[in-house]
Parts: C-alpha cells; sequence; structure tokens
C-alpha cells in the first residue's frame, strides 16, 4: 500500500511537471530567444545575450500602428460588450421562463460559432447593408474598425454576459425590492444597488472582453480592413518572415501578464486576509504593514522579486553592450568555417589522391570556389547556421581572406548579424 | 408620534397563472394596531404581504392604505415600509448610509442623513456603530439596523416578512419583546408575517390564520386559541388531542359527540358553528393536552376515558405524557410539574378527564398537516 | 394580450428609461450582430458571383452552385467529386476531434487533482499558471511552437546534439507542431469546465466508493466521470467547435501539404475574391459543427444550458 503511494505520488508529480512543461515551455523558449543575436529566433545555440531585438521592436512602424489600433478597437469592444452581456444578463432573469432556453441558445451561440463565420457575417451583412443604403465604400459600415468592433463584440458579450450572470447569481434581489420599498426610483435602484454590487464582474469582464480583443485573429482577419490590429501584423510577421523582435514582444507580453496576474492575486488574498479577519478591507490595506503583507503571501515575495529582477535587467541593459561578444561569435564562426573548409578540401583532396590512384575518369573539383553548395550537407554547419543564413554567409567568408574578418567590427554597432554577413564582400 | 392608518384588503384574490395563492381575502387591519398572519409556509401570506408593499398587483379586489386605494401605485410610493426576511441589508453601504437610504434617494443633504442615522443608531441602541459594515455586526444587530432603515422612511405601515426567523431561540424570544416596544413606541400600525404561533400569540393585537390562501380566522391571539373557528386552526394553532365523530346530541352550546374509537364525549361548540352544527353532523372534537387531567375516580363520564401510558418527557415546568386510548388512539396530556411526585409510570392504565367547556366541537374538516 | 401584460410587468419593474435602454441593447446584440449577419451570410452563399455593379441587378438569381463546388468541384474537373475541398474538410474534422481527444486526455487528471485538492496557496498559483498562457496571444503561442517544433527549432536541435538523429525531422510537415499548438491554444477551454464540476463533487463519495472496496478506475467511471459529465461534454464542445474553426494556428503550424478547411474560406474571401462560394463554404462548417455539437450532447444527455459553466 505504501508503496502504491509513492508510486502514485511519482507519477503525479511526474504528469504535473510534463503538463506544465508543456503549458509553460513555450513561453519560456519564446521569451530567452528574445536575448539570443541571432537574426532567426532559437535558442540553440546561443551566441550573444543582446537587447537590441527591443530596439528593433520600439522601430518598427507597423507594430505600433497595429499596437494603437488594438487599443482603439479593444476600448470599443470593451464599451460594446460590457453593456450587451450586462443587458444581455440582466434580461435572461427576467424573461418569460417559456421563452428563457431559447433565448439563452442564441447568446451563447457566438461562443460556439467559429470566429471565421462570424468575422465573414459580419463583413458580409454590413457590405450588403452599405449596397442596400447606397453607400460610398468608403462610408462607416467599410469602416475596418467599425465592422472589427461589431465582429468582436458579438461574440465578446457572451463572454461579458456569462461573467454578469455568475455574480447575478449571488444577487439578492431582496435588495432591489427594499430600495424600491423605501422609496428609490428603478433608476436609482439600479444605480444604487445593482451596479455597486455588478462592479467587480464588470471591471473583469472588462479586462476578459479587452483582453479577447486583443488577442483576436480569427474575426478581425476578415473585418480590419484599413486598420490591421497587432494581432493582425503579428500573424503577417510570423507567416512572412520572423525575427526575433515578435519574441522580445512575446516577452514583454508575458512579463505584463504575469505582474497583473500576480497583483491580482496579491489583491484577492489581502481582501481574504481582511475577511478571515473580520476587519474592514481598508484597515488591512492602510498604513505601512509590509511584514504583515508578505506573510504566507507568496505570490507577493515573487511580485517583488519580479520587480527587482526586472529593474536590475533593465539597469543591465542599458550598461550593456553585445558587440564584443558579437565579434567574437563572428571571428569564431568564421575560424570555425575555414577549419571544416580545410578539413573538406583536405578531405577532398585525400578522396582526389585516392580516385586518381583508382582511375583518371572521375570529376574533380579542385578549386576551392564556394564550398557551400558543395558542402556535404546543411546538417554540418546546421549547428551554427539558420538554413537562410547559411547561403549567403558561405560564399562571404572566403578562406584566404582571414586577415581581414576582425576589422569588421567597427561596424558592429549598427549591424546585426545578418547585416554584418551581406556587409562582408563589399570589403572584398 | 404619527398614529398608523388602516390597511384593509376587500375581496383581494391573486393569481399566479392557474394557481390561486390568496382567495377572497376580507381582512381589516386597524391603524396602531399589531397585526399578525399566520399560517404554514406556502398559505399566501407572504403573497399577501406583497400586494400590501406594492411589489405584486392583486388580481382581484383592492388593496386599501389609510382608505387610499393602492391599485397602480408602485412600492416605492407607498406609506409602507417592508423588512424583508433576509433583513436585504445593502452589503456594500455602511451602517449609516443602509440606514437613511429613504433619505439619499429623495436627495437629503448628508449632514442631515448623517444627523437623522446618529438619532436612528441611539433609538436601537447601536450608537457609533454607524461606520461599519452590515457583515461586521451580529444576527440581532443587523436586526435591529433593518428595523431602523424601514423606520427612517417614516412609513405609515411596517410590514415585517418572518423577520426573526433566521435567530436562535434565545435573540427571537428577546427581539419579540423588542418589537413589540417599538411598535408601542412608534405608534404605527405593524403587519408582521410569520409561521411561528408563538410569535404571533406574544405581540400581536389581532391575527389572521391563514390555510392555502384562504383567511380562516381573524381574530385575537385568545380567540384564536381558545374558540377556534376550523379545525385547520385548532390543528394549528398550539396542539390539540382531535376526536372525530358524529353529533350525537345538542344542548345549548354543549354537543355531544359519539367519538369513532373513544366512545361518547360533550363538549362546546366553538363559536362560529353554534346554530349551524346538526345533529348527526360529522364533527372534530378538539381537547388540549393541557385541558386533560388525570381523573380522581374511574366512575364512567362523558369527559372521561381511558388510555395507556406509553411515554413521558419532562420539560421541566410540565410533564408531556403520551398515551394510547382505546384502539390505538394516540394522546397527549401536559401536566404541570407542582414538585409533587409523579402520579404517572409507562404501562399505568389512567383514566383522564376534561372540563367540557374547555374543550370545542367544529364540523368536520381539514387538520394541519404536522 | 398575454405579451401586453409581460411588457407592463417588464416595464413596471425596470421603469421606462432603463427598461427599454437593457431592450434595445439585447435586441441590437441579437437581431443586428447574431441573427441578421448569419442569415445574411446564408442568403449571400446562394447568390452568384457578380461584380458589385451587377448587384441586385437581372442576373443576381439564387443558386446552388457554391455548394455543389465543394461536393462536386469545378465543372468539367476529372473527377467526379471535389477531392481536394472535401478532403481538407474532413481531414480538419478528424484533426478537430484528434485534438478535442488528446485535451480531454491531458486535461481530466489535472482538472481533477486541483478539483479534489482542498485550495491552498501551491493550487492557487497552480491556477494562477494555467490561466497565464492563455493571456498571450494567440498567434505568439503558435508561434513559440514554431520556435521549438522547427527545422533548426529547440527539439531537432537538441536531438541532433544528442546525437538521437542525424538530420533534422520535419515537424511542421508531420502536423505534430499544428496538432501540439492547437492543443496548447484550448487546454485551458477543456479543463476550467470539468474542474468547476469536480470542485463541487462531494469528496465524501469518493471515500465511500473507495471505503467499498472500489478500485480507482472503477471510482472514476462509476462516480466521477459521470458526474463531471456536463463539464466533460461543454470543454469538448468548446474545444473541438474552436479547434475546426481555428485558422491562426494552422496558417502558422500547418504544414505545406495540410490545409485547414478555415484556410480555404480564407483564400475564397481573400486571394480568391469569391465572397459568395467563402460564404456557403463558412455555412457548411458552421452547420455541420452545429449538428456535430448537437448530436454529442444529445448522446451525453447534456443541455445546451450546461455550456459556457
Amino acid at each position: 500500500m505504501k508503496t502504491n503511494n509513492i508510486l502514485l505520488k511519482f507519477i503525479l508529480g511526474a504528469y504535473l511537471v510534463v503538463f506544465f512543461g508543456y503549458l509553460l515551455g513555450p513561453l519560456v523558449v519564446m521569451s530567452i530567444t528574445a536575448f539570443n543575436s541571432p537574426s532567426f529566433p532559437k535558442l540553440t545555440p546561443w551566441e550573444c545575450l543582446t537587447f537590441e531585438w527591443f530596439d528593433v521592436l520600439a522601430h518598427d512602424e507597423r507594430i505600433l500602428n497595429g499596437i494603437e489600433n488594438s487599443f482603439v478597437i479593444g476600448i470599443g469592444t470593451v464599451i460594446l460588450s460590457v453593456i450587451m452581456g450586462l443587458a444581455g444578463a440582466l434580461l435572461l432573469t427576467q424573461i418569460w421562463p417559456k421563452l428563457r432556453a431559447t433565448y439563452y441558445t442564441i447568446v451563447i451561440a457566438p461562443i460556439l460559432i467559429p470566429g471565421v463565420v462570424l468575422g465573414i457575417s459580419t463583413l458580409v451583412f454590413w457590405d450588403r447593408m452599405s449596397i442596400m443604403l447606397g453607400m460610398s465604400s468608403g462610408g462607416i459600415l467599410h469602416n475596418g474598425i467599425f465592422l472589427t468592433i461589431l465582429g468582436q463584440s458579438t461574440f465578446i458579450a457572451s463572454y461579458c454576459m456569462l461573467v454578469f450572470i455568475a455574480r447575478l447569481q449571488r444577487f439578492d434581489t431582496g435588495l432591489t425590492e427594499a430600495a424600491l420599498d423605501l422609496g428609490a426610483t428603478q433608476v436609482q435602484a439600479f444605480r444604487k444597488i445593482l451596479l455597486p454590487f455588478m462592479k467587480p464582474a464588470i471591471g473583469s469582464a472588462a479586462v476578459l472582453a479587452f483582453l479577447a480583443s486583443f488577442e483576436n485573429y480569427n474575426t478581425t482577419t476578415f473585418t480590419f480592413g484599413k486598420y490591421p490590429t497587432l494581432t493582425i501584423e503579428l500573424a503577417q510577421k510570423v507567416r512572412y518572415g520572423i525575427n526575433p523582435s515578435i519574441s522580445a514582444l512575446a516577452f514583454i507580453i508575458i512579463a505584463l501578464t504575469i505582474l497583473g496576474a500576480l497583483a491580482h492575486e496579491i489583491y484577492r488574498r489581502r481582501q481574504q486576509l481582511a475577511l478571515a479577519n473580520g476587519a474592514p478591507v481598508a484597515a488591512v490595506s492602510g498604513g505601512f504593514q509590509l511584514p504583515k503583507f508578505f506573510r504566507g503571501n507568496p505570490a507577493a515575495i515573487i511580485l517583488v522579486l519580479l520587480a527587482l529582477g526586472g529593474a536590475s535587467t533593465i539597469w543591465f541593459a542599458q550598461s550593456y553592450s553585445p558587440n564584443a561578444c558579437k565579434m567574437d561569435v563572428r571571428e569564431q564562426k568564421q575560424l570555425l568555417q575555414q577549419e571544416r573548409i580545410k578539413a573538406i578540401r583536405e578531405k577532398r583532396q585525400l578522396e582526389q589522391q585516392q580516385k586518381q590512384h583508382q582511375g583518371p575518369d572521375v570529376f574533380s573539383g579542385s578549386k576551392s570556389g564556394s564550398p557551400a553548395t558543395q558542402s556535404p550537407g546543411k546538417g554540418a554547419f546546421g549547428n551554427v547556421f539558420a538554413p537562410g543564413n547559411l547561403d549567403k554567409s558561405g560564399p562571404a567568408a572566403k578562406p584566404d581572406e582571414p586577415a581581414k574578418s576582425p576589422g569588421k567590427g567597427a561596424f558592429g554597432d549598427v549591424f546585426s548579424p545578418k547585416n554584418l554577413d551581406q556587409a562582408a564582400p563589399k570589403e572584398d | 408620534m404619527t398614529k398608523g392608518v388602516d390597511v384593509d384588503l376587500e375581496n383581494v384574490w391573486i393569481r399566479f397563472g392557474d394557481f390561486v395563492a390568496v382567495r377572497e381575502a376580507n381582512v381589516n387591519i386597524k391603524g396602531g394596531e399589531f397585526f399578525s398572519f399566520l399560517g404554514p409556509s406556502g398559505c399566501g401570506k407572504t403573497t399577501i404581504l406583497r400586494s400590501v408593499s406594492g411589489f405584486l398587483e392583486p388580481s382581484e379586489g383592492t388593496v386599501r392604505i389609510g382608505g387610499r386605494d393602492m391599485t397602480g401605485i408602485g412600492p416605492n410610493k407607498r406609506p409602507t415600509a417592508l423588512i424583508f426576511q433576509n433583513l436585504a441589508l445593502f452589503p456594500l453601504m455602511k451602517i449609516w448610509e443602509n440606514i437613511t437610504f429613504s433619505m439619499e434617494v429623495k436627495g437629503a443633504s448628508k449632514a442631515e442623513r448623517r444627523k437623522r442615522a446618529d438619532e436612528l443608531l441611539e433609538m436601537i441602541a447601536l450608537p457609533d456603530q454607524g461606520e461599519k459594515l452590515p457583515s461586521e455586526l451580529s444576527g440581532g444587530q443587523k436586526q435591529r439596523v433593518a428595523i431602523a432603515r424601514a423606520l427612517c422612511a417614516e412609513p405609515d405601515v411596517l410590514l415585517l416578512d418572518e423577520p426573526l426567523s433566521a435567530l436562535d431561540l434565545k435573540l427571537r424570544q428577546h427581539m419579540r419583546t423588542e418589537l413589540r416596544e417599538i411598535q408601542q413606541r412608534v405608534g404605527i400600525t405593524f403587519i408582521y408575517i410569520t409561521h411561528d404561533q408563538g410569535e404571533a400569540l406574544t405581540m400581536s393585537d389581532n391575527v389572521a390564520v391563514m390555510r392555502a390562501g384562504v383567511v380562516d380566522q381573524i381574530g385575537s391571539g385568545h380567540t384564536v386559541y381558545n374558540d377556534p373557528a376550523t379545525p385547520f386552526v385548532a390543528s394549528f394553532v398550539g396542539e390539540n388531542n382531535v376526536f372525530r365523530g358524529k353529533v350525537k346530541s345538542i344542548d345549548g352550546d354543549m354537543a355531544l359527540i359519539s367519538t369513532n374509537r373513544t366512545g361518547e364525549l360533550l363538549a362546546r361548540i366553538a363559536t362560529t358553528a353554534q346554530g349551524t352544527l346538526k345533529v348527526g353532523d360529522p364533527a372534530m372534537l378538539f381537547v388540549r393536552p393541557e385541558a386533560l387531567n388525570i381523573a380522581p375516580d374511574i366512575t364512567p363520564a362523558p369527559n372521561r376515558f381511558a388510555a395507556m401510558v406509553k411515554h413521558e418527557e419532562f420539560e421541566g415546568q410540565i410533564y408531556n405524557v403520551f398515551l394510547e386510548g382505546s384502539e390505538g388512539k394516540e394522546i397527549k396530556m401536559s401536566l404541570v410539574n407542582i414538585g409533587t411526585e409523579r402520579q404517572s409510570a409507562e404501562g399505568m392504565n389512567l383514566t383522564l378527564e376534561y372540563v367540557p367547556e374547555q374543550a370545542v366541537v367544529l364540523p368536520a374538516g381539514e387538520l394541519a398537516s404536522e | 394580450m398575454k405579451v401586453a401584460q409581460l411588457f407592463r410587468d417588464y416595464f413596471a419593474k425596470n421603469g421606462i428609461g432603463l427598461g427599454s435602454f437593457l431592450l434595445v441593447a439585447v435586441l441590437f446584440w441579437v437581431v443586428i450582430l447574431i441573427v441578421l449577419p448569419q442569415l445574411s451570410m446564408l442568403d449571400f452563399s446562394f447568390r452568384h458571383h457578380l461584380p458589385p455593379p451587377e448587384m441586385g441587378g437581372p442576373k443576381d438569381t439564387y443558386t446552388i452552385e457554391h455548394y455543389k463546388y465543394l461536393v462536386l468541384g469545378a465543372p468539367g474537373a476529372d473527377t467526379t467529386y471535389n477531392v481536394v475541398d472535401l478532403g481538407v474538410f474532413g481531414r480538419t474534422l478528424l484533426a478537430a476531434l484528434f485534438v478535442t481527444i488528446l485535451d480531454l486526455v491531458l486535461c481530466y487528471p489535472l482538472a481533477y487533482y486541483l478539483g479534489q485538492s482542498r485550495g491552498g496557496g501551491a493550487i492557487r498559483i497552480l491556477v494562477l499558471l494555467l490561466i497565464i498562457p492563455y493571456w498571450i496571444n494567440e498567434i505568439l503561442r503558435a508561434f513559440a511552437f514554431r520556435i521549438i517544433f522547427g527545422e533548426s527549432g529547440l527539439i531537432n536541435e537538441m536531438m541532433l546534439a544528442m546525437g538521437l538523429i542525424s538530420d533534422p525531422v520535419d515537424f511542421i510537415r508531420a502536423n505534430v507542431a499544428l496538432y501540439a499548438g492547437l492543443g496548447y491554444a484550448y487546454i485551458l477551454l477543456m479543463i476550467f469546465p470539468i474542474y468547476n464540476v469536480i470542485e463541487s463533487l462531494d469528496r465524501n463519495q469518493i471515500e465511500a466508493a473507495r471505503d467499498m472496496g472500489a478500485p480507482w478506475w472503477r471510482i472514476h467511471w462509476r462516480v466521477v466521470i459521470p458526474y463531471a459529465k456536463p463539464g466533460i461534454s461543454s470543454g469538448c464542445t468548446m474545444v473541438f467547435m474552436l479547434s475546426a474553426g481555428a485558422l491562426a494556428a494552422p496558417q502558422i503550424l500547418g504544414g505545406p501539404s495540410s490545409l485547414w478547411f478555415t484556410q480555404i474560406i480564407y483564400q475564397w474571401f481573400n486571394t480568391g475574391g469569391n465572397w459568395p462560394r467563402g460564404a456557403a463554404f463558412a455555412i457548411v462548417l458552421l452547420v455541420t459543427c452545429i449538428i456535430i455539437v448537437l448530436s454529442m450532447m444529445r448522446l451525453f444527455k447534456v443541455k445546451i444550458g450546461d455550456i459556457g459553466k
């Protein structure tokens, strides 16, 4: 029985490790690639610690523009979805019982309808509306922001409604009646009783709606028109060309998410603590009482550690320059390449000699010209180079000009490794 | 303080679809009275209360408050204040904000509201608790806050929907006294809903006993207890031993009933049945446990019957003796504990007697189910 | 008459202003955003593909050509059926089913573990860890898998370094990356419905079953799973629908030879430029998914009201 327990615990532990490895591993890997210098995001081999991808990101007009559009659309979607979701939830509690199931099915359906279908139907419907109304194709009904907000709100409002329904289930309708009984009008009762009760739910629904809007792709991809959101831009980049500035963006988003989640956790913890002590929240949050606040609050400790880590990283990033490292790597790469090429050459010569011994009819490529084309396979270089770079850098690093390569360091400050490769031939 | 106003229900019917929640209720509640609706759960008493407070419109009939027809007037326009079963204190508002909510919605200034809140907090003996939240108060304190909140609206009629049901026994008994005191101090009409006959009898000037949407009897606690109008009232208010049978003979306001299992018994005909009850009618005879006694001898008489002691419960001031009459008829008798030796023991055969005027005969009808 | 009474009660309860505001908001949502666009898309899918000036003209008549195209292929094609598109359609549904099962198998144990352990700080952190990946952009999550499964990605590099393989494995072409990415994307939608249900399961029931000598698998089969059924079907429904309707992950992680049905729809709308055909395909996807989900719910006797809890 006991061994059974230990075995069970081991299996459980292994399962948890695998599960959370699957869940968090990709994010960790992606984050780390943001700090590696190769121009294709990868973890291995580790070349140089660099922060240049954050720079690249900060100067990417399309990304910045996408963020702006995402914010405008996100805010519009939050407003529309929260209002519709709240109204939908309130109506659900009052609707004629015979209609309730039908009504619920209709308003919950957008969650299950594929986002692609929602995007298409929104696009088609408003396109036809504008034709019917005789509006020009530049009108508001064709505006990407307008369409995207409507398309996204269709299903995000359902999410919001679910949040509100959960909260409303705990609402005592007696409270509204009590307010009316004490002379309040319906609007007063709504504003003073129901809305304050719903406030936390409205907050979480708004956050949920904003995040859902921010990351939506399936619906937006049909409706965005001339206003690509961040997610659309990211998708374009990821599909048609990748560099680690996307990893840098991912790292920022992940960091913000974790900070947000921890802050939320701390807040909840504190509320629970307050409730447990029977004291009002104000009494716990007021005043300087860090030690108590830390006690039994791992989230707070992690948050502070993260903040410290973040601050020191930023300080480090400002004082640290990866150029020296990059030069080293560059040099090493070239040395390695030379050695390899040399080895290949020798091998070939050896082979030739052997073949010459065996017979004269064998083709011989004794000139070293472009080793990459005849290299035994990408595998040999694969450890160092991304496939794309290989072809370019191969010819660039001509074996008979090793002496000049350190001089390239002068450009190192401005060039990413990729640029460096292209620059190299010009120096010949 | 203001004198309370009359509340009249005239031929009030309330239906939900096909279900009749209240059937032809005619109730006259006098101004300044402490009036209770007493009945088991689901009898329609809360529905009546909601029609008085304005959350429900009667399907038929009228509700008048102070002589004014209330049809079409919403709960926020009626001179009533309701204390909810769960109190319905606003959880996110401080105590003083709760109490003065009725002033807030009318636009009273904060200073005015604070002043009034302090007065009321003083009255309910909770000074300096105004800044707390409802969740930080005890059950009894919340109770008093709910009363203060309702009184702050200066209603002509205060409606209370089983407000004590959530409290423990001790507190409940204490609050009964307190409620009665407050009512007498402010002098307005109280309409109280309860399923607890103890509450209804101790506090009320008058009680309406309800059964399945019908008001069976209206009267003082004394009347309802001693002179019930229906078998339901007789069996719901207090405990009663019921003997079914037929009327054998009538002599003035006394009737001799030949019961199904216990022979012939004599009792007074209830006031409502006098003149209508005839010889041969199916009837029920009610004898309260405390009206029963051990007869000094075994001579048969129409107010005596034999029974065997099954077991006893000792409650302190009384013994409850559970007996079995002929053919397994169950009988309960309560004897006052006067400190003398016990007169009964398990297995003992006894002859019980009662004063015929203290037992009641009613036409057979529906009993309260236990 | 009854309806009039209903509205009177409604406005009496909410007041004219607030009542009409709620009603307008819900009507806008239900009619303008949900029902009309779907109907409009349905109608559109039965139209000819016309240049804008001819819309509404004499040529704008109803047709089933787009549906015919999906089944039979282009007129004059050398196959009787539209093997390509139908094949993609079938493969999409099968793959979505596979992803659903993968997620269920992966999530059930954790949902059970989380649901049955009594709160505690560690559990809360685990739940937090579960939620964090969900807030990261869908595109970025797919991107992460591309970094890991790419030809020169983490796994290939590691296996090469350890000498397990001599040539990089093309995970993208083999769709491993796609399944991993899709499964990853919807893990949370599977775990939380199950977790919520199992959390409300009385531990004593499990104790009782164990007390009666039931082995662990029987406890799950007879006690836990029947109880968790609403959560399981709710999670499965959502994962299935979302996988079948996914677009980003297949675009980023899909191999060159394997299309997702949504990608075909996307192509008709963008590069193909034939909107009615895209709409028709979208309708087919929508209807098929609804039928599958409804029959699954019928099969497992679950109500729509359980979805989204």
